[in-house]
């Protein structure tokens, strides 16, 4: 789970590792992605998310599809 | 996990955001009793917490890294590293605070230093990848 200056740097890193492409979202995604995974984590209150909690994250940014169905 | 384990979580946690690194299990033992290693391979099996591959030692508490990694993250005066990318952003999200991200593009090495502000990258010019599927992401997390 890496950034990246670009889709073109990318693009050369995966083929340069032998890696199949997964996805690529944006800085800006990822910052609200961050927020919701990560924002109760020090919580005095916390437990940890369900399964399905954890998708209806990845839902609600857009992040669906196969690739992003967890376990 | 029980509400013991949560407890022993919960002061992990706490610990690593003070002192900027993993508490040790000795120092976890003297601060909280004998049962805290067992708790700790408990919250391991749990996905909680992610120890070494001895089970002796925190390699992460997500979104802390307890070894350096190319993500240094620095926020509210202290620094820590995160896991990957996604954990790196989630330190500022985590401690509800502005934060600095630094980096390295893996494909050209340039330096890559995100602001946080707000809950938003100042500059959002970076892109983040991911390889693997979400449904293996725990096969292997350390490479994930």
């Amino acid at each position: 789970m890496n950034l990246f200056r670009s889709e073109e740097h990318t693009a050369r890193w995966l083929e340069a590792n032998g890696y199949e492409p997964g996805k690529t979202i944006t800085a800006g995604k990822l910052c609200d992605l961050a927020h919701a995974w990560w924002g109760d984590r020090l919580a005095p209150d916390w437990r940890p998310h369900t399964r399905d909690e954890n998708q209806a994250i990845l839902q609600r940014l857009g992040l669906t599809g196969q690739f992003w169905q967890l376990p | 996990m029980d509400a013991r384990d949560i407890q022993i979580r919960n002061h992990v946690y706490g610990r690593f955001v003070e002192l900027g690194r993993a508490p040790t299990f000795s120092e976890l033992r003297n601060e909280l009793g004998d049962d805290v290693g067992a708790a700790l391979h408990r919250l391991h099996d749990a996905h909680a917490v992610v120890l070494e591959g001895d089970r002796t030692a925190i390699r992460m508490a997500n979104p802390f890294s307890a070894v350096p990694t190319p993500y240094r993250v620095e926020a509210d005066g202290r620094s820590w590293y995160g896991n990957c990318a996604w954990d790196a952003f989630g330190i500022p999200a985590a401690l509800h605070v502005d934060g600095h991200i630094s980096s390295a593009c893996p494909d050209c090495g340039e330096p890559i230093e995100i602001d946080i502000r707000g809950r938003n990258p100042i500059r959002d010019e970076h892109v983040f990848h991911v390889v693997v599927p979400a449904a293996q992401w725990w096969d292997d997390i350390v490479f994930t």
